[in-house]
């Protein structure tokens, strides 16, 4: 009876505690795409595993294909498997893959997971003797590229992360004149004045929506756009000058996050916590909203043919008019370590090819829809009017936060700081106050 | 002498009967290994995949591991963090919140719609065993889609019925739980209200034909006859429910991440997001520990309350 008790209690614990351990790592990894990496490649035939994130036109593994028939004329003996993943689970995906001893050989993303994640974590393969030589790729590249002096990633492309604006509501409104339409900047003032312009709007019912714009808070996925937008509004930054400190607590943060606290009271602004980007990229492609935070190519792209309306890219407003946005990317490759150096040669031949071949690197770079890190490319999209705007925007680049020791960990409390501003009517100091202390402390690990 | 004759009268203890007697040896001991050759297959995957990842579980909580491996012993370091963890503690709260809320409502409703349909004819009670089960066999993705759809703040379905614009219903901390608590209970019935259909239907019906022309009320041949007929099955889906409960998580991370402000975090969801957004897998195993933990000790409580092994 008794041993009956305790094993039926047994049973229940380890149901729990199997859920845990196991970690759902058979239902991330899709059949057909086992990677290989830790099998050692046998003779000359070598077969590389590819994960690549959901990027631009690289959503679709197949947009792959032609790079990677390209590459085999040069390289028959080198079989390439791409892994798709996915930012929603992808994380999930690879880590369950790394901890298994099968990391997949080359991942294709940004230098927020790649260095910050892979290679501070000793997973990479130094890529330096690839960036020998190379003189057209910008330092602000370069620099985000590297850990401690050893580069881990090669870059393939860049864009700037803006913010949109719904062009018929806003000339509905009369807000136009807060615009510059041709550099597509905007003040803090103008932007203010827009906002009560298109409530105006809203209310005499000359324009049918909720909100003039959304500021989403319900999660982290892109949440580039409300940093941008608090950092700009009084042209601040999100890290100090010396990278020591996270800065949502500094004097023009904090009236930045004032300013729109007191615009969400007064019903100029909206607010959401339970959205993140792509319910308010949605909203404001269903015409809820007039404008979005979470612009890009790749977005316009994606959501520019549900729109009845014209989206209409523009940095994020600052109160003297100089934007600086937040780098989108830059995207490039990274190798894992495998301990197999076949495979490490054969990867690096890849990434290589990928990045530098001038027909599949275009190729490659037009997919992701962004702009190439090889200044000496050139304009790739020449006389294509959709990709001007976008171009445009990639001179307001500014610096480059997400290698900031304890970024991943400041991240999770970043949104919940603006639910508390936005959502609860928080003091914004003290939040702000609690979010530095919170973000630094993460800091030190 | 006293002691002898105290034990000449200690009634001797009745032998019990043995489920073999009657049997030879041999016969036994093919029976035994039959059996054992019938659970194999089931035991080598309880073990391979229940009974080994759960002392994994527990040995990796106790180091420091990230996605780069094992970076040393850190004893109950993790432990200690986790107690002193407030999101821990918020998380703690609301899943303990879920699972006193949703259990009993599911256990409950099941019973009641059970007891309703159970006596149906067939294609009437097939209809709704369908209708009920429908939720447990459709995508988890699915349904939160639908469920954001009906609960947006601005185009949603429920704001536009009952004249509430603009409330977010997801993102504001009074409301976000029990939202969350409501499409749990709405996912879990499925399969509790089929396990009472039959079990109902199961109840021998001679004996409540007796009861009736003895006299006995619907209420007392109900409580008297059908409640203690069906308590295996009670324990079943508390049981089931439960753990379910406790383990809720595809719901959270499609709908609130455990927003607005921790108002929806459980401990099923930190667990996710310490091993996979901060990669720190020893802590994340740690929390796995605590949870089966609580589990079991509740698990405890439903065996003792229902008086059963």
């Amino acid at each position: 009876m008794k041993l009956k008790r305790i094993l039926a209690l047994a049973m229940a614990a380890a149901m729990a505690l199997s859920i845990t351990a196991c970690g759902g790592g058979d239902e991330s990894t899709p059949s057909g795409s086992q990677p290989s990496g830790s099998q050692p490649s046998g003779g000359g035939a070598v077969t590389l595993t590819v994960a690549s994130f959901n990027i631009g036109g690289f959503t679709d593994s197949a947009a792959w294909e032609p790079i990677i028939e390209a590459f085999n004329a040069q390289n028959p003996d080198v079989t390439i498997e791409i892994l798709p993943v996915t930012y929603q689970d992808g994380d999930q995906q690879l880590a369950n893959l790394i901890a298994g001893g099968n990391a997949p050989d080359v991942v294709f993303e940004g230098p927020e997971r790649i260095i910050g994640n892979y290679a501070n974590e000793g997973l990479l393969v130094d890529l330096s003797d690839l960036w020998e030589g190379v003189t057209d790729i910008p330092e602000s590249i370069s620099s985000v590229s590297q850990l401690d002096g050893t580069y881990y990633m090669y870059p393939l492309s860049v864009a700037a992360h803006c913010m949109a604006i719904n062009y018929e509501a806003f000339e509905a409104a009369g807000a136009l004149q807060y615009i510059d339409e041709e550099t597509r900047t905007w003040t803090t003032d103008d932007f203010v004045a827009a906002c009560e312009a298109l409530k105006a709007a809203m209310d005499a019912g000359t324009i049918t929506m909720a909100e003039t714009g959304i500021i989403y808070c319900g999660a982290q996925g892109g949440d580039q756009g409300t940093r941008a937008l608090v950092n700009n509004l009084y042209s601040d930054y999100y890290v100090t000058e010396d990278g020591s400190s996270y800065n949502a607590n500094s004097a023009n943060n904090v009236k930045a996050l004032e300013l729109l606290q007191g615009m969400v009271d007064e019903g100029t602004m909206g607010v959401s916590t339970s959205y993140a980007a792509a319910d308010e990229l949605q909203a404001f492609a269903n015409g809820t909203c007039a404008m979005t935070f979470c612009w890009n190519y790749s977005n316009y792209s994606q959501y520019a043919a549900q729109t009845q309306f014209t989206p209409f890219a523009m940095a994020f407003p600052s109160d003297d008019g100089v934007p600086e946005l937040e780098m989108a990317g830059p995207y490039g490759l990274c190798v894992f370590d495998n301990g197999d150096q076949a495979k490490i040669d054969a990867a690096k031949e890849f990434v290589k090819f990928v990045c530098d071949d001038q027909t599949a690197g275009v190729e490659a770079v037009k997919t992701t829809g962004f702009f190439p890190a090889h200044e000496g490319w050139g304009d790739i999209y020449e006389g294509d009017e959709t990709r001007a705007p976008f171009s445009l925007m990639s001179e307001y680049l500014g610096r480059y936060y997400s290698l900031t020791p304890g970024w991943v960990a400041q991240r999770a409390l970043w949104w919940p700081m603006l639910q508390a501003i936005m959502g609860t009517g928080a003091d914004v100091q003290t939040a702000a106050d609690d979010y530095v202390a919170q973000a630094n402390a993460g800091m030190a690990g | 002498m006293e002691q002898n004759t105290a034990a000449a009268v200690k009634p001797k203890r009745a032998k019990k009967p043995s489920q073999t007697s009657g049997m030879s040896r041999a016969l036994v001991r093919r029976e035994t290994i039959s059996a054992y050759c019938f659970l194999a297959p089931a035991l080598v995957f309880f073990v391979a995949f229940v009974v080994i990842p759960m002392f994994i579980c527990v040995f990796y909580s106790l180091f420091d591991y990230s996605l780069g491996g094992i970076n040393g012993f850190v004893g109950l370091d993790n432990y200690i963090q986790l107690f002193q963890d407030p999101v821990f503690h918020k998380g703690l709260i609301n899943t303990i919140i879920i699972v006193l809320v949703a259990v009993p409502a599911v256990t409950a409703f099941s019973l009641w719609v059970g007891s309703a349909i159970y006596r149906m004819n067939a294609f009437t009670r097939s209809f709704f065993r369908c209708v009920f089960y429908l939720p447990v066999v459709t995508g988890s993705v699915a349904i939160t889609v639908v469920w954001k759809w009906i609960l947006d703040p601005y185009n949603g379905i429920l704001n536009q019925l009952i004249g509430t614009n603009g409330y977010n219903w997801l993102g504001e901390g009074k409301t976000a739980l029990a939202c969350i608590i409501l499409i749990l209970f709405t996912t879990s019935i499925g399969q509790p209200i089929v396990l009472y259909v039959a079990a109902l239907g199961n109840v021998d019906n001679s004996i409540i034909e007796a009861a009736q022309v003895d006299g006995a009320t619907k209420l007392q041949v109900f409580w008297k006859i059908k409640w203690p007929a069906i308590m295996p099955t009670t324990l079943y889906v508390l049981v089931i429910t439960t753990i379910n409960s406790f383990q809720c998580f595809a719901l959270i991370q499609l709908m609130t991440r455990g927003g607005p402000m921790n108002a929806t975090m459980t401990i099923m969801y930190q667990v996710y997001d310490s091993a996979y957004r901060l990669y720190d897998l020893g802590y994340a195993n740690a929390i796995g520990v605590i949870l089966a933990i609580i589990i079991a000790i509740f698990s405890a409580i439903q065996f003792k309350v229902a008086k059963t092994d």
